[in-house]
């Protein structure tokens, strides 16, 4: 009995351990320790053995049944481990991906997102305007002279029925001050007009970013911290930027800012136009209200605007501001 | 505007390199558009004498030249120009000279003869921008002498100037605003005009009476001006006679003219015609240079008529109703009411403020000329000078605003100028017509400075600025304003003088102020932002097209508004619809070759009801490129579109019966009932016109409908706490039936247990093999839930089969097994 066990373990573990898939161990499973197996059989036979080596005889028939059992868990987890190595090993991680390309936002909406949200950090709301404007708020609220070459049919756009496509947002400053009474603090995005020949360089249409702020004792000082901190979050800390005395009818004094800044190709350019509201800016709109909120005496502000076309060029180098309307996919998808 | 650095310094010694004046003039609100140069720096050219010229031996085009270069031996040089004759001074590069291009001229042999220089073009020199031949330089002209003293060469700079500060359209007015910023005095200009000889008995005119103090005048402006007045000059009467009328109606005008006789017109010195060239004007004649001259110095435009040419008094009336005027510029101008002319008894001599007479102008055989210098109202030289679009020099400055207080001493600096170009001699008297508008008085309140500026400046250097650029404190906080800065009228404006003289850079920055509660334009915003950005995830582009649009767009979209000046027939609406805008970039795309075309715009389009703002997705082509698995490409099909409209708003869709143009095929959507958009696939016909190979498909949705529909803060269900069971249930239908109707009829059933109803099969087969070709075999997947048990196989079983039976009822139904 106890060769026979010997015997029959020595042949049963080297098969198992032979086994090279799962198919071949089953199939050595079966053959020593299924129905008709050969562990079976001999466990079978005990009833042959005499009484008294019957223990001994068990005994040695549980070690075996054990060993084999534990032979085959071992391979098991042995197979197991190779057919999971072999699975992954077999990816080839060099195939192209193929999760479907998601969409762009088209390079002005992202600039304007910048920009929006840093003026938000600074506690500015949007305010929003109609494209076609009266000559009123467009022009005259913003002391601008009736003979004024910009209101000029050459320049500007109008409706048959004299209301007109509006030059600049700074309409924008009109229309929140004629509803709200201060404090103002507000930026507002969104579409202008002129009456140019698209080349280049030019649009009939371009996007500009408005910003008023009216309140009490706003200073320019309160005007210089605004657009030093907006174009330094925007382009970096290391952007210079410098205030230029010009001449806008609505504000006074009014400066153009130039800036220079890497991100923006590393050369000057002229951005912006800014300045303090003038007074007779707060007097046409004392006049519309019918109060004296916008007193001049009483409240002060800046205004600020600038165009994003150009930056947007700048920043991402666009050779042709065309580029920004014409919504070739090859362009879109570089955003 | 152009300012040649050497006729600047005849009033200022600015020695600043032409970089620093810029950084200076920029500092001051006067922009430098660009920095430019003129006349010939280069060393060894020189002034040389043709003395014979054969022609070459070898070469049929080129001569050899004997000059005389200023040495005492002549010099060979080969050329090719033939536009000299023997004895003319031409200009010589030596060898070692370096012409523009950094061409070195080297001694060498031309075609086997040596030459030894270069003879050169105005070209060359860079003298003129196209030039054939030879410079021939005037005959007076020294052999030798350096072409750098014949053409000095200046600096000139290009200036941008503010419609708010006319005073800055000529160099005296550069150059105060430069002494106002460096502190350096304003001098006397460095007058070419020597005193009149031999008694002609007139003395240049100023206000102070004093011909020596003139220049002085010139640059600094009277300070014993009296508003309102002229001062009459000592020895120039002020006349209002003989040959001018005054208007005592008009309070606008100041009017002045001197009378020169015996003149002789004729060509303008070289240093004169040189200065004019320099700010880009041609030389005429030294009568008319003379005005011209004035004009760039001092800012004052002036006119000269041809005293013979004028019959009886000039007088400065409003033109008459239809009234013709011919102006020099050769064309007749049917004058606008309320212009103003200055007429003599046989009609209109100038346009006042914009153009003279051609028939009173000054010519060759002029011999006595009636010089005007005046102050005309600006709206009414800007409003006669838009309506006809007739735009001169003088109109620009008139129009700006010139100093009125400069009138007669223009006039005065004038003669003195016309008296040594011309000869002839001056009348005694400055005939003048109408007041010099007064002086404005402004007060300011340092305070005021110190809370706009948001800067702490004491009152004594807000006055020092003030003072700088030339008011004068006339004592507490009155400040009178000089006539070269009439736009000075308020408050705002000394406060600007101040900010621009102590400089922005001094004023602390401060970054403070108040908070803002969001407003509906905020959540406009916001809720736009979101859509753009979930459309991009999705896998759309983001368009942006022009507000401008053709005619033939907008029709399918209802009304639309038309501009009243469009520039182009292609840009001569506003749009009504994002949709057209995108089915062009479609198209665009085609041209370009893409294959698959997702794209979406955020925009405001216009009706006439009003503006706004819409959402508008167009896609064609594939809708995914076929990858290494195998897997075929699909076009983008109209249930892609209505999967990317129910991941975008949760809203259901409603077949439209009659599709509205472009559409082929189209629902409205709808979110809690009400209509937020359309969406649909184009009219095959639209999708040919395009080029699509495939189905193009587009929606639209009104931003302002959607938003407010729009769910804000999410509310949640309870989780399932048991299992579902599912059911599917499979079926032929006629072709026609539309699925909406099957799943229509199990939802009318109201089948409690029932959680959801899916299609997840729809079978079609046009030849009619597996199915009929009319019919169309769907199977559809039922679950059943409830919230408070595991249903039994029986319930759902019933369940089913209760639905079953329902459908069956509509005999067009068979269900298989």
């Amino acid at each position: 009995m106890e060769q026979q066990v010997d015997a029959l373990r020595t042949e049963a573990l080297a098969l198992i351990a032979s086994a090279s898939d799962a198919a071949s161990l089953e199939a050595a499973r079966v053959k020593y320790l299924g129905k008709s197996g050969a562990i079976t059989a001999l466990s079978e036979g005990m009833r042959s053995v005499p009484k008294e080596e019957r223990p001994a005889a068990g005994k040695l028939l549980n070690e075996l049944r054990a060993a084999v059992t534990s032979a085959i868990e071992s391979t098991q987890a042995r197979l197991l481990e190779a057919a999971d190595s072999s699975a992954v090993a077999s990816l080839d991680l060099t195939l192209p991906g193929t999760f479907p390309a998601a969409g762009t936002l088209h390079p002005l909406t992202q600039l304007l997102d910048r920009a929006v949200r840093c003026f938000r950090r600074m506690g500015f709301a949007i305010a929003d305007g109609p494209d076609i404007e009266t000559e009123w708020h467009c022009f005259d609220a913003l002391n601008t002279p009736p003979d004024h070459p910009a209101r000029n049919e050459q320049d500007t756009f109008y409706l048959p029925d004299g209301r007109l496509l509006r030059s600049h947002t700074s309409s924008v400053q009109i229309r929140v001050m004629e509803t709200t009474p201060p404090p103002v603090r507000i930026i507002a995005p969104g579409a202008a007009y002129r009456r140019d020949e698209v080349d280049a360089t030019h649009l009939a249409q371009f996007t500009q970013m408005e910003g008023l702020y009216v309140a009490e004792r706003v200073t320019l000082g309160d005007l210089k911290g605004t657009l030093e901190f907006f174009f330094r979050e925007l382009f970096g800390s290391g952007t210079e930027i410098q205030f230029r005395p010009h001449f806008f009818p609505f504000t006074e004094p009014s400066y153009e800012i130039d800036i220079r800044a890497e991100a923006l190709g590393g050369e000057w350019m002229e951005l912006a136009g800014c300045g303090m509201v003038d007074p007779a800016v707060f007097e046409a709109i004392c006049q519309k209200r019918g109060d004296r909120l916008y007193d001049p005496e009483k409240v002060s502000g800046f205004a600020f605007g600038f165009g994003l076309e150009r930056l947007a060029m700048n920043l991402s180098r666009i050779p042709d501001i065309r580029m920004l309307v014409e919504n070739d996919l090859r362009f879109l998808k570089q955003f | 505007m152009k300012i040649s650095l050497n006729w600047l310094r005849d009033f200022i010694d600015c020695t600043l390199p032409a970089p620093e004046l810029e950084t200076l003039l920029r500092r001051a609100g006067l922009e430098v558009a660009s920095i430019g140069g003129r006349g010939v720096s280069i060393d060894k050219v020189v002034v040389a004498e043709i003395l014979e010229s054969t022609q070459h031996p070898n070469a049929d085009r080129l001569s050899v030249c004997k000059v005389n270069d200023g040495t005492a031996h002549p010099r060979q040089i080969v050329c090719g120009a033939k536009n000299y004759k023997v004895g003319d001074k031409v200009p010589l590069a030596l060898p070692g000279a370096v012409l523009p291009g950094d061409f070195k001229i080297k001694p060498g042999k031309l075609r086997g003869v040596e030459s030894e220089g270069m003879m050169c073009s105005a070209k060359e020199l860079r003298l003129a921008e196209d030039a054939q031949g030879l410079l021939i330089l005037p005959p007076a002209s020294v052999p030798g002498t350096p072409l750098k003293e014949l053409f000095p060469a200046e600096t000139l700079l290009e200036l941008e100037i503010t419609p708010n500060r006319p005073d800055w359209l000529s160099h005296l007015g550069v150059a105060r605003e430069i002494a106002a910023f460096t502190g350096a005095p304003l001098k006397k200009p460095s007058s070419r005009v020597k005193p009149q000889e031999g008694g002609t008995g007139v003395s240049p005119v100023n206000e102070t009476g004093s011909a020596a103090q003139m220049s002085t005048d010139v640059a600094n402006q009277p300070s014993a001006h009296t508003a309102g007045t002229v001062m009459p000059p000592s020895s120039v009467a002020v006349e209002q006679a003989s040959h001018l009328l005054a208007d005592p109606s008009d309070k606008t005008t100041f009017y002045t003219l001197r009378k020169i006789s015996g003149i002789k017109v004729g060509p303008s010195p070289q240093w004169l015609a040189d200065r004019l060239a320099a700010v880009g004007l041609r030389p005429i004649n030294n009568v008319v240079d003379a005005t011209n001259y004035i004009l760039f110095e001092l800012g004052q435009p002036l006119h000269a008529f041809d005293a013979a040419k004028i019959s009886g008094s000039l007088r400065v009336r409003p033109a008459t109703e239809g009234e013709n005027f011919q102006a020099l510029d050769g064309k007749t101008y049917q004058l606008p009411a309320g212009s103003l002319v200055i007429a003599d008894g046989s009609g209109p001599a100038a346009l006042a403020g914009v153009m003279g007479g051609e028939s009173t102008g000054v010519t060759e055989s002029t011999t006595e000329i009636l010089l005007e210098s005046a102050y005309f109202d600006p709206a009414r030289v800007r409003r006669a000078s838009r309506t006809l679009g007739l735009f001169s020099d003088s109109s620009y400055r008139f129009e700006r605003g010139i100093d009125p207080e400069g009138v007669a001493t223009a006039s005065a600096r004038a003669v003195e100028l016309i008296l040594e170009l011309a000869g002839g001699t001056a009348s005694e008297t400055l005939q003048t017509a109408g007041e010099l508008p007064p002086r404005h008085q402004v007060a300011l309140r340092h305070a005021r400075v110190r809370s706009l500026l948001g800067l702490e400046i004491p009152d004594s250097e807000i006055d020092t600025a003030l003072t700088r650029v030339g008011l004068k404190n006339l004592g507490g906080s009155k400040w009178e304003i000089p006539g070269y800065r009439r736009e000075i009228t308020r408050e705002a404006d000394l406060i600007e003088e101040v900010a621009r003289v102590v400089g922005i850079e001094k004023i602390p920055s401060r970054t403070a102020g108040t908070f803002s509660p969001g407003a509906d334009a905020d959540a406009a915003y916001d809720f736009a932002m979101e859509l753009r950005r979930r459309l991009a995830g999705m896998g759309f582009h983001e368009a942006r097209t022009g507000t401008l649009v053709p005619n033939a767009g907008t029709q399918d979209f209802g009304g639309s508004v038309e501009l009243k000046n469009p520039f182009g027939d292609d840009q001569s609406r506003l749009r009504n619809s994002l949709v057209p805008g995108l089915l062009a970039a479609i198209r665009r795309n085609i041209d370009q070759g893409a294959k698959s075309i997702p794209l979406f715009e955020v925009g405001r389009i216009f009706t006439p009801a009003g503006e706004g703002e819409r959402l508008a997705i167009a896609v064609t082509g594939e809708r995914n490129t076929p990858d290494w698995r195998g897997e075929p490409a699909r076009p983008w099909d109209i249930f892609d579109l209505l999967g990317a409209i129910k991941n975008l708003t949760g809203a259901e869709t409603q077949p439209l019966a009659n599709p509205p143009a472009p559409f082929g095929a189209a629902v409205e959507i709808l979110l809690s009932g009400k209509k937020i958009g359309t969406a649909g696939q184009l009219h095959p016909g639209t999708t040919r016109e395009l080029g699509a190979t495939h189905p193009v498909l587009a929606a639209e949705f009104d931003l302002s409908a959607w938003r407010p529909l729009a769910p804000r803060n999410a509310t949640t269900t309870p989780l399932a706490k048991f299992p579902g069971s599912a059911r599917d249930i499979a079926f032929t239908a006629p072709l026609l039936l539309p699925y909406g109707e099957v799943r229509a009829a199990i939802a009318s059933l109201n089948e409690p247990l029932l959680e959801s109803i899916a299609l997840f099969d729809l079978f079609t087969d046009p030849k009619g093999e597996k199915i009929p070709a009319d019919k169309k075999s769907l199977a559809v997947s039922l679950v059943f839930r409830s919230p408070d048990r595991t249903l039994t196989a029986e319930e759902v079983q019933a369940a089913t089969d209760r639905i079953k039976s329902h459908l069956r009822k509509n005999p067009a139904l068979e269900f298989r097994g």
